[in-house]
């Protein structure tokens, strides 16, 4: 017979081993494939480039994926060379030598790779143009995608994996090899004795975290976080986490595990004898997977919630700073012009845009004095105290203000609480652009209010009607308008339309006066440089997460399998003893319930509070953002624990 | 009577290719004894034992314990008549690994939901029974063959059950921890008045019991009675029939 015929009989007999290292490699071509076929889209270039670089994202994000892949291939290689111990053993035994097997297996997962290469590719192309579309929609870009396939993802896929799958066949051969003929027919569960556990050890687990826990939400105005920098803060935490976690699931599980058996009212009832005492005797055998998975998921939940976050924050962070539409300044008799090329640009556009509301009041261009900064100063915005009780009733605030001679109120849009002591109380000088810095020009403010700016674009000084009348006369009297259009989201290229048109009235206004320097400030401008920055982050997030999640879930799922193998003959005995099949499943239930939940639990608690930390940071509620993720990520991980419960039973029962 | 079989009958395999385990047998015990079952290989003895166990269908026939027809039972009733009434004792020990030794015997009792106090006076006083007091805190890997088994009797006599099945009991043991083991099981058949069937093909440990079945082809094919004699003239008796039978050698020793 010769290898190859004896490789194949080898493949059909071992069905389900292969099963599941063929399915983890095709998932890993197709994953890594569909992710470098997104990369070099000339669409997804078209759609991004002008804003972010694409590629370094890319290729950052590529690496990591790189790296896991091997990883998980490396994993599931070992995994499956391992369960196959017996087989070796038997090859052995009948005269074969150990070169003649390990070419054997090496050619074996040769040809395994190279087909779940083929196999991958060919499923990737089918499902590549679905992500694109997904990240076409993420990026709030209507542009249709074909259907193409890109040459030089298949290369660069065909490259990575024949170096992957080289060096995993390689190791294999090695590992064949160093194999004793007396530990193949060794009976795979090893007599283990439960660890005794030390208690500083597993008190030891919550100090770290506790501490992990505290540093990150002091938050990084403490004084530990300004002594150490942020670099060294975020590693010293990182430091404690992790290895609190890892004393956590080594000795705080075991010392739970064996407290619970010495409380014999729990132990002894029921089937908990079975199932805690499998847990106790397996926990060793478990931990160091357990420890990678919890620490993968909390990696995933924090980037998969942090990246969802910022996409989900995007309209409001937008419409925080720029909370109309549109907004400019303009000379009264332009005021006409200006509003009639915005009304037929969304003419143009159908009925999709309307304007739903028009302000308009006087206001001044005048450059500020900025007292927290020693000399410096900036064009604000100078509108009368009427203005704005005006504008404030338009935009239902309570607030009404009464502003006396020269009192003034600064409207800051990068408001910092540390600068009401520069504003409160003090004087300021107001003077047109003009003759701003000569001597004697200008006029001073007393500033009796400082706040933020919550209904303009743009830092704005609230003077006295009379100041404002006197001012008036100094400076170019201009219009503010604070115009709002219907689903601004989507303005697309009328946005773009309007702009350009804006600027050429602006060139002809400035023809006639010089200093007219206004600008349109506009919503959809920043909104769309937002979405499309943190589309692609929560693009990648998801993307990456997703391939997280199936990996553990995967992992779990062959640890436990491997697991169901070892001890049926133990679940045999209990069938005979006298426990029902419904109590077996139950107790089996149990068992991988705890596996399942340890991590996650773990993973929900670390990344809970870092994402609280980073909520904090940038002052936005994201619980709902977050508890989206993370159902996702519960669902579909519940799944993966449904579906080796199944397997799991079958596999005893049969 | 505790147990009553009737005509029963085991077949294997479909159409074609059957194969008959069990032809007729009718077999009946009462509380109290001690019974043996012995036969060559492929007599059908432990598919006997099977059936009669509730852990085998019958092809053909009635089980009748307690009165209970058994064959009337679903599975969970099924599960339930073996924990509460039976007890079972196999050749390879059959003990939890990651279970300790007083964890093993205790096993059936916190099954059926006993309260945490009786199941611990139970499990020291049977483990006293069996001189296992010393061992309680082991793992069944840290304990010697005939330990292990001597915890596997506890854990069927734990739970008091009618009657207790024992598949070839002695046969991993070295002949000190078996006699050891026989000694102890004819301890408890005379003053825990425990119900015993025990399937064996060693002469020497079915000389232990008060009635011997003889199988030959899946049909009872002699029966012997101890009577009032010595084990010593017992186990000579045994060989005769075995002989008679023409067991292969190996099968007698």
């Amino acid at each position: 017979m010769t290898f190859f015929k004896l490789a194949r009989r080898n493949m059909t007999r071992n069905f389900f081993h292969y099963f599941l290292y063929f399915g983890s490699m095709i998932f890993s071509v197709l994953i890594f494939f569909t992710f470098v076929s997104i990369q070099y889209n000339d669409k997804t270039q078209a759609a991004v480039s002008d804003y972010v670089k694409i590629s370094t994202v890319f290729q950052l994000a590529s690496i990591v994926l790189f790296i896991f892949v091997a990883l998980f291939i490396g994993y599931s290689n070992s995994f499956f060379i391992r369960s196959r111990k017996r087989e070796i053993g038997l090859y052995t035994l009948m005269g074969l030598q150990k070169k003649q097997i390990a070419r054997m297996f090496f050619c074996e997962n040769l040809f395994l790779g190279l087909l779940s290469l083929v196999v991958g590719i060919f499923i990737g192309m089918l499902l590549s143009k679905f992500f694109i579309m997904v990240l076409m929609k993420l990026l709030d870009s209507a542009v249709t995608v074909p259907f193409s396939i890109s040459l030089l993802a298949v290369l660069e896929t065909v490259i990575v994996f024949l170096v992957i799958i080289a060096i995993a066949s390689l190791y294999g051969y090695r590992l064949i090899y160093h194999i004793q003929l007396v530990a193949l027919f060794h009976d795979e569960k090893k007599k283990e004795r439960i660890p005794k556990v030390p208690v500083i050890q597993a008190a030891a687990s919550l100090l770290f975290i506790g501490v992990g826990y505290w540093v990150v939400l002091l938050g990084p105005n403490s004084v530990i976080w300004k002594n150490l920098g942020f670099s060294k803060g975020a590693f010293l935490i990182l430091l404690c986490v992790i290895i609190g976690t890892i004393l956590m699931i080594r000795f705080l599980t075991a010392f739970f595990i064996n407290n619970m058996k010495k409380r014999k009212r729990i132990y002894y009832k029921g089937t908990n004898i079975i199932g805690i005492s499998q847990l106790s005797y397996r926990i060793r055998a478990n931990a160091r997977i357990l420890i990678v998975i919890a620490i993968m998921s909390s990696v995933t939940l924090v980037s998969v919630g942090a990246s969802y976050s910022f996409y989900y924050m995007v309209g409001e962070w937008a419409k925080n700073s720029f909370p109309h539409t549109y907004e400019y300044l303009i000379p009264a008799e332009y005021q006409k012009s200006a509003e009639s090329l915005l009304r037929d640009t969304l003419r143009s556009e159908g009925k999709r845009h309307k304007i739903t509301s028009r302000a308009s009041v006087p206001a001044l261009q005048l450059e500020v004095e900025l007292l927290e900064l020693d000399g410096g100063a900036a064009e604000f915005y100078v509108i009368s105290n009427s203005s704005y009780n005006e504008l404030a009733a338009r935009y239902e605030k309570n607030d009404r203000i009464q502003l006396n001679e020269n009192e003034a109120i600064m409207l800051a849009k990068f408001y910092k609480k540390e600068f009401n002591r520069s504003y409160m109380g003090h004087n300021g000088k107001l003077a047109s652009i003009e003759s701003y810095g000569k001597r004697g020009k200008g006029t001073t403010v007393h500033y009796i209010g400082y706040k933020r700016v919550n209904f303009s674009c743009s830092d704005t000084v609230v003077v006295s009607d009379t100041l404002f009348k006197k001012l008036s006369k100094t400076s170019n009297p201009l219009m503010l308008e604070q115009i709002d259009v219907s689903d601004q989201e989507h303005l697309g290229k009328s946005d773009d339309q309007f702009k350009n048109a804006m600027t050429h009235l602006e060139k002809n206004i400035k023809g006639k006066n010089g200093y007219y320097d206004a600008g349109v400030f506009s919503f959809y401008g920043i909104y769309h440089d937002l979405v499309v920055a943190y589309g692609l982050m929560m693009f990648l997030g998801a993307f990456l997460g997703l391939v997280f999640l199936f990996a553990t879930g995967s992992i779990i799922y062959f640890k436990q399998l491997n697991g169901a193998a070892q001890e049926k003959t133990q679940y045999t005995i209990l069938r005979k003893i006298g426990l029902t099949n419904m109590e077996i499943r139950g107790t089996i239930a149990k068992q991988i319930g705890f596996i399942f939940a340890l991590p996650f639990v773990v993973g929900v608690a670390h990344s809970s509070v870092a994402l609280l930390a980073l909520s904090r940071m940038i002052e936005s509620n994201l619980i709902v953002p977050v508890v989206i993720c993370m159902g996702i990520y519960a669902f579909i991980y519940f799944i993966y624990y449904l579906y080796t419960v199944r397997a799991y039973s079958k596999m005893v029962e049969s | 009577m505790l147990l009553n079989a009737k005509g029963l009958q085991k077949v294997y395999g479909r159409k074609g290719q059957m194969y008959t385990a069990i032809r007729a047998i009718d077999l009946s015990i009462d509380r109290g004894e001690f019974v043996g079952v012995m036969g060559p290989s492929g007599s059908g003895k432990t598919t006997l034992l099977n059936i009669m166990s509730t852990i085998d269908q019958p092809s053909g026939g009635t089980v009748e314990m307690n009165g209970q027809n058994i064959g009337a039972m679903n599975e969970k009733e099924l599960t339930m008549f073996r924990r509460n009434h039976l007890g079972f004792i196999f050749q390879d020990y059959n003990l939890l690994d990651t279970l300790t030794i007083e964890e093993n015997i205790a096993l059936p009792l916190t099954l059926s939901k006993v309260d945490v106090h009786e199941i611990e006076q139970r499990v020291h006083q049977t483990a006293e029974i069996l001189g296992l007091d010393e061992l309680l805190n082991k793992y069944p890997y840290e304990a010697s063959g005939g330990q292990q088994q001597r915890t596997a009797v506890a854990r069927a006599i734990i739970v008091k059950p009618d009657l207790i099945f024992a598949d070839e009991p002695t046969g991993a043991l070295d002949s000190k921890s078996a006699t050891t083991l026989l000694q102890m099981l004819t301890r408890l058949n005379e003053e825990e008045t425990a119900t015993l069937l025990m399937v064996t093909h060693d002469a020497f440990s079915a000389s232990y019991c008060h009635r011997i079945l003889f199988l030959k082809d899946g049909e009872i094919f002699t029966q012997l009675d101890r009577g009032r004699q010595s084990r010593k003239e017992f186990f000579q008796k045994i060989l005769d029939v075995l002989s008679a039978i023409g067991g292969e050698a190996s099968d007698l020793f």
